[in-house]
């Protein structure tokens, strides 16, 4: 009979080998498995776009597809739209006159969850190559008003996909093209010099670095919120702008309001009543953004 | 995140348990013999299985995320059902034993149910909260609990039947359970659930 | 010939699916394609092996009570390697293969050989039986995916085996639930008529 001490040292030796080997395996891998998961992801967005370049704006949601010169051609998106048996992952890329590039359906082992046989064949190439070239207008299927032809007894799972990229297509096509003005958050600077791609510039005038300009997102009541601020040598801020918001209608989306927005020159302003969580995610994301790039503020 | 009702007929029905998912199976063929045991095992499964859900969402939820101790789900979810069993057993033992010896029995085998364990993970990787865990766990202990009683009954008038040799005993058992995933995949699309 | 002996008994003999007839959860769910099959039975293999293997090794050193705690500790170990290992270096096995990589704990199997074997034997003779264990698992899961994948999907390992026209028309069924439940119950009337009883 062994004792209780013997048990409990021996349950604990065990315990505590398995522990760091697990985390040993756990650091060793991580590194990799995010490699993937990003290697996945362009490789997702090369099929549906002629881009080699992209730029993400909305975290998994959009990117901005670069041209060779660094110019922008279009942008990818994904939508989610509730087929016949679940949420169907469809990336979508369209170039700057609205015209549809490619588009990509997840596979069943992706989490595609359509009927093996009728709804799941929306990832046959003969249905998806129909939407090379369309426009909004013609997405919809031929008995909808569009040009698709949906797939013989599937036709639920052909809307929702029709369905699903009209409406991404809407919802995006702001960003075609739409390159924020940084001049409108940094009034004071003449040129700007890219540090981070799409993300960071230094401010400049004809003699000086004046300060910074970054682009950065945060997640809002609803939705997330990208935006555009700059910030002074001093640390202080001279402008914000909205550059991609979806909040409330009449509520979070009070933080595009051009009062609010200046409210940042003259110091942190206070949440906006009744849209206290869209602004203070902004707020609060500012603050924290300003801070993770002091080191650029000379 | 679904709706409650929607997760309860998912997990009972559409995706249930034993015949869509695959889990569970070893006791599903195991303790089917007869109707009273089967009803027996499925008991002590649904109060496991809750039980079970419970702590492992708490577990997950208040000592392995915010320490970052995510790598120790598998090691940490078997071991505390498996602390879990062993504390109900003696437990049932002692103050219920009118319980435990309708069930008691089927307790230990519940450790290496995959059905358990099965459920804590898909607690975790759909993203349920506490009450959306609840229902799932419930919704699917009580579809394993009907599989289980219906192959029972089925088996029992399989026992009399005058079958062939070579298809005695597993083979006619699984051969009846193809035919009972067929009837529930008839449910598929049920609310538009898949 | 003692050695030999160990090793053969789990491929065919006790092949734990077909005759034993434990482990069947992973059998049924994850035979649907031959790549899935097979990869399922490799990972169990590689955490029954190392399981074995430790467990021979401290054996002498366990306390009797809390074996079960040691030998579940032990194995979702190796459970875990696996599965952070599936993810990062084969992320498409491991998607099909989903909550059963780490289900690989529970297969009966898997205590079922440290409790009754591994923990009384010497290191090489747990890493025979491991393997052998293993590998007749890993052939149960590749007979099964592949009658599965060739009929439900008239595909081996993904190229096409009876023509394009099999491949629209396939015999679904294959895939789906019901299929594993009677490929296996065929299986094992066939063993039943065919193997005699020792």
């Amino acid at each position: 009979m062994t004792s209780a001490k013997q048990m409990i040292v021996t349950l604990f030796i065990v315990a505590l080998v398995c522990s760091i080997v697990l985390s040993f395996v756990y650091s060793f891998t991580s590194p990799r498995i995010a490699n993937t998961q990003s290697e996945l992801t362009l490789a997702g967005l090369k099929e549906v776009s002629a881009a080699q370049e992209f730029v993400e704006i909305i975290p998994d949601t959009l990117w901005r597809a670069l041209d060779s010169s660094g110019n922008c051609s279009g942008i990818v998106f994904r939508v989610f739209p509730q087929g016949y048996g679940g949420p169907i992952p469809i990336t979508v890329g369209i170039d700057l006159d609205g015209k549809i590039t490619g588009i990509r359906i997840a596979s069943a082992a992706e989490g595609m969850k359509e009927t093996p046989g009728l709804g799941a064949k929306i990832t046959e190439k003969d249905f998806i190559e129909q939407f090379k070239g369309k426009e909004a207008s013609e997405v919809p299927l031929k008995k909808d008003g569009g040009e698709i032809d949906a797939i013989t007894a599937a036709t639920i799972s052909s809307r929702a996909v029709c369905d699903g990229i009209k409406t991404g297509i809407e919802k995006y096509t702001s960003y075609l093209g739409a390159v924020p003005n940084k001049v409108n958050v940094f009034p004071a600077a003449q040129e700007f010099v890219e540090i981070v791609k799409e993300k960071l510039w230094y401010a400049l005038s004809d003699t000086d670095t004046l300060g910074i300009v970054f682009i950065s997102s945060a997640q809002g009541y609803s939705n997330c919120i990208t935006f555009m601020v700059g910030v002074d040598n001093d640390g202080e801020i001279t402008g914000v702008e909205i550059v991609y918001s979806n909040e409330t209608p009449g509520i979070g989306d009070k933080i595009r309001e051009r009062e609010f927005l200046d409210k940042f020159t003259e110091g942190m302003p206070e949440a906006i009543t009744g849209a206290t969580i869209s602004s203070k995610a902004l707020i609060e994301a500012v603050k924290n953004d300003i801070e993770l790039y002091q080191e650029y503020l000379k | 995140m679904k709706n409650p009702a929607l997760i309860f007929l998912g997990a009972f029905l559409v995706n249930n348990i034993v015949l869509m998912r695959f889990l569970g199976l070893c006791p599903f063929f195991g303790v089917s013999t007869a109707v009273e045991t089967a009803t027996g095992m499925g008991m002590a499964v649904i109060f496991v299985m809750t039980l079970a859900a419970w702590i492992t969402w708490l577990v997950f939820h208040f000592v392995l995320l915010p320490f970052n101790l995510v790598f120790l789900r598998t090691a940490l979810f078997i071991l505390t059902i498996a602390s879990l069993v062993q504390l109900v057993e003696m437990f049932l033992k002692k103050y219920y034993r009118a319980l435990y010896s309708a069930m008691g029995i089927y307790l230990p085998l519940i450790t290496t149910n995959c059905a358990i364990l099965g459920i804590t993970f898909l607690n975790i990787d759909n993203k349920f909260n506490f009450l959306n865990g609840t229902v799932f766990a419930i919704g699917t202990g009580l579809g394993f609990t009907l599989v289980i009683i219906t192959f029972a009954a089925i088996r029992e008038r399989l026992d009399l039947a005058p079958i062939n040799p070579s298809l005695r005993g597993y083979p006619i058992s699984f051969i009846a359970a193809a035919l009972m995933a067929l009837a529930f995949l008839g449910f598929s699309g049920l609310f538009g659930l898949t | 010939m003692r050695r030999w002996h160990i090793f053969t008994r789990g491929l065919v003999k006790e092949n734990a699916v077909l005759i034993l007839m434990i482990g069947l959860c992973p059998a049924l769910a994850v035979s649907g394609t031959v790549r899935d099959a097979f990869g399922m039975g490799l990972a169990a293999t590689f955490v029954l092996f190392f399981s074995n293997v430790i467990i021979a090794l401290i054996r002498k050193s366990v306390p009797n009570e809390v074996r079960i705690p040691i030998f579940i500790l032990i194995i979702s170990t190796f459970v875990t390697m696996i599965d952070y290992f599936m993810q990062a270096f084969q992320p498409d096995l491991y998607r099909a293969l989903g909550v059963f990589v780490p289900l690989i704990v529970v297969n009966c199997m898997i205590l079922g050989r440290a409790e009754a074997f591994a923990s009384k034997n010497s290191v090489i003779n747990a890493a025979l039986d491991g393997l052998g264990v293993g590998i007749g698992f890993t052939l149960a899961l590749t007979i099964m995916g592949s009658i599965r994948e060739i009929l439900g999907n008239g595909t081996f390992l993904g190229t096409t085996v009876f023509g394009e026209a099999f491949r629209k028309t396939p015999v679904i069924f294959m895939i789906l639930s019901p299929g594993a439940f009677l490929v296996i119950g065929i299986l094992k009337a066939l063993i039943n008529k065919y193997v005699k009883k020792e």
